[in-house]
């Protein structure tokens, strides 16, 4: 068992699965999504981010590819909710709800590829 | 008379051809190794990146958990983007204060932690960081991709020099005054950092690695397409060896040169392609003849190849007949033996060692001790060569000669730069210096083909025409060598020539009246012209030039602008041949049409031995 292997899988899949819990639940609704959920998703991510860099493969780079993409989502939810919550009149409202949630939506299919190309990378590796 | 804009707008639009257009016979991926090292910084800088990413979402989530009171006295939490406010520019060491309001006991306590917690994760990531910065690979890494970008970016030929030595350093500053770009390689940094702090017009970018290197060697312009040429002058043979054979591998259409001081590397060197090869023991044992049978020609033959601006050389007398004592049996010693006994001198061999071959002539023993001197007889003899690899024996050599003999022609082999000035003051008749051979050699080879060629054909005419091209030379140009250059009587080179070229007999010595005052003629002698792969040396005035005659001229830069406005400029080329006066302008020459095509004129002198007829010739 390779210690980095772990910690690179585990990163990996928390990034997606913070993601998914933050993205379930009604679109529209500020109730369901919880603010931390995102922050914690967003903080993972970097992390696994940087997890992979300086990988030369050609599946490293399209790893590093996906989590740079997760990542700009997540931030870009992030400004949503910074804007409604203390520069917008309103306050949280269902729209703005809307398009934070369905910006960390994006955020998740980058992560899905992600934990895709793990599982494959898993499964062809050949031992001798 | 000559219009300058149009000679500015001929040089401006003859860009440089690319040399090749031949792709490489196999692709190195030269940045591989820059790559690898940056994406090993990337991954060293994992651990102190996550650490602050860690730090700075523990800091940001606890001060939003930690309760408040806002102004009013209310209980309120800060968000998370005003916690995420506060803790960038806590972190960041700017400090606004507590914002948006005083925090209570329990918040500073959890930032006071913070604050600490975060100076750790700042100071462990810069400080990794700046040691990467530091680090001696990743900086070689930054300096390659640096240097390979610089090369990428050339649009001129260039020539790739691997070892700047003393050899490659002289050949920088000669080719650097004739315009012409080089890429350096070398394997030492004390060279490249010379290189970089010499007074060079161009940028010439050098590189710190190993010439033998393939992949160094493509970082260097090996498959660029304006490569002109590659120069392997390295003190080492193998080195030299390697590089000849990766350029004659992998682009087989460039000229090499390589330095080589034995013949065993030499042959090997020939088996890849034609490189030329370059021994300085061999080439001084060819000029030293070459100094016994025609003065005047070694004369002028260290001259031409010192490059421009050098001062004319004295002329030597060595002595024609009488023997000869050489000192030191090596591989100079044999190659200078061999020659002075091809020239039917006596020679006398003093060796420290003994040698295979019994030599009636060789005195074994150490030639530093004056015994082993005195049995070499030097009151008899005419001249002394000091050829051991260690310059205080050459020097201890010269003084005891000397003393004994003070009538000796003496020759010495000067191995180390800094023995120079030790050199200079004993007076020697004939130095050697590899390192400076082999840079005027290279430099006669590459500056102009037909330099080379000139050199090449110029001992068969024997002592007194060099004398007198000498004194030409010196009338014209003063004591110092001009420019040399070389123009081809084309299209793209001389248009206002070649359309009188095809349809008159136009003699050379029309061609080099001055545009001022026709009457004047140019200060400046052609050296050779070449024609159809024949060569005429110094062509006198009557010689009539053909199209695509190929000329070397030898003259200061402002008689090479009068020439080169006489090659271009329509209206200065009518004056100076037929002593017309055309206008400069395309619109005036359109109104006066009849002056296009001047009378023939038809008191040119014919060319000596020139048996073609002068058939009117369509193009």
């Amino acid at each position: 068992m390779n210690l980095e292997k772990v910690v690179f899988g585990f990163f990996v899949l928390l990034a997606a699965t913070l993601n998914l819990g933050f993205f379930v639940g009604d679109i529209a609704n500020p109730e369901l999504h919880n603010i931390y959920e995102l922050f914690a998703a967003l903080a993972v991510s970097l992390i696994a981010t940087v997890l992979k860099f300086g990988d030369r493969t050609q599946i490293g780079a399209v790893h590093l590819a996906t989590s740079l993409v997760a990542d700009l989502q997540l931030v870009a939810a992030g400004l949503v909710w910074v804007w409604a919550t203390e520069i917008a009149a309103h306050g949280v409202t269902a729209e703005s709800t809307a398009s934070m949630v369905s910006l960390s939506g994006g955020a998740l299919l980058a992560n899905l590829v992600s934990v895709v190309l793990l599982v494959t990378e898993t499964v062809t590796f050949h031992r001798g | 008379m000559s219009n300058p804009l149009l000679v500015f707008w001929a040089q401006l639009f003859s860009r440089p051809e690319p040399v090749s257009r031949v792709p490489p016979q196999a692709h190195i991926e030269s940045s591989s190794q820059a790559t690898a090292t940056i994406f090993l910084v990337m991954r060293r800088m994992r651990v102190p990146l996550i650490t602050l990413i860690v730090i700075f979402s523990v800091s940001v989530v606890g001060l939003t958990l930690i309760p408040g009171v806002d102004a009013d006295g209310h209980r309120a939490r800060l968000s998370i983007f005003e916690s995420f406010y506060f803790m960038s520019y806590t972190a960041t060491t700017i400090g606004f204060g507590e914002l948006p309001y005083p925090f209570t006991p329990a918040q500073r306590l959890w930032v006071t932690f913070t604050i600490y917690l975060s100076v750790i994760g700042w100071a462990y990531a810069i400080g990794s960081l700046l040691t990467l910065l530091q680090d001696r690979s990743f900086r070689q890494a930054v300096a390659l991709q640096r240097f390979t970008r610089k090369v990428k970016r050339l649009r001129e030929p260039f020539f790739l020099v691997a070892g700047y030595g003393r050899s490659g350093e002289l050949l920088a500053e000669d080719f650097d005054a004739l315009g012409q770009q080089l890429v350096v390689i070398d394997h030492s940094e004390d060279r490249v950092n010379a290189l970089e702090l010499g007074s060079y017009r161009a940028d010439i970018p050098g590189l710190v690695a190993d010439a033998a290197n393939p992949q160094n060697l493509s970082a260097a312009g090996l498959d660029h397409p304006f490569c002109a040429g590659v120069l392997a002058l390295t003190d080492d043979d193998r080195t030299n060896l390697a590089v000849t054979m990766t350029a004659a591998l992998l682009r087989p259409d460039l000229p090499v040169v390589a330095r080589t001081v034995s013949a065993t590397t030499g042959d090997r060197m020939h088996a890849f392609g034609t490189p030329t090869v370059v021994n300085p023991f061999d080439r001084f044992g060819e000029h030293l003849r070459l100094a016994l049978n025609a003065p005047s020609c070694y004369q002028l033959l260290t001259w031409l190849e010192e490059g421009p601006g050098a001062e004319l050389p004295d002329r030597g007398r060595p002595p024609t007949d009488g023997r000869w004592v050489v000192c030191g049996y090596g591989r100079f010693g044999r190659e200078v033996t061999a020659d002075l006994r091809a020239a039917d001198l006596q020679v006398t061999v003093i060796e420290p060692t003994e040698q295979d071959e019994p030599d009636p002539q060789l005195i074994v023993g150490d030639p530093s001790e004056p015994e082993v001197l005195a049995r070499a007889d030097l009151a008899s003899a005419v001249g002394l060569v000091a050829g051991t690899d260690d310059d205080t024996t050459n020097l201890s050599m010269l003084a005891t000669a000397r003393r004994t003999n003070p009538k000796l022609f003496l020759a010495a082999r000067q191995n180390r730069p800094t023995s120079a000035p030790l050199f200079e003051a004993m007076g020697v008749d004939a130095l050697m210096v590899p390192t400076e051979v082999v840079a005027h050699e290279v430099y006669a080879q590459l500056s102009t083909p037909m330099l080379w060629r000139f050199l090449q054909e110029m001992p068969a005419r024997g002592d007194r025409w060099a004398a007198d091209l000498i004194r030409t030379l010196q009338q014209n140009c003063g004591r110092e060598l001009p420019a040399l250059w070389k123009v081809k009587l084309d299209r793209r080179q001389a248009p206002a020539l070649v359309r009188w070229l095809a349809e008159r007999s136009v003699p050379l010595g029309d061609v080099l009246r001055s545009p001022e005052d026709r009457e004047r003629r140019l200060q400046v002698v052609p050296l050779l012209l070449l024609r159809d792969g024949d060569v005429v040396l110094t062509p006198d005035d009557t010689t009539v030039l053909h199209p695509d005659d190929e000329l070397l001229f030898a003259g200061e830069a402002s008689e090479r602008r009068e020439l080169g406005s006489t090659m271009l400029v329509d209206s200065t080329a009518a004056y100076v041949l037929f002593d017309q006066h055309i206008p400069s302008s395309w619109v005036w020459r359109k109104l006066s049409r009849r002056h296009v095509a001047p009378a023939p004129v038809d008191e040119h002198v014919e060319d000596h031995g020139e048996d073609r007829v002068e058939e009117p010739t369509h193009r």
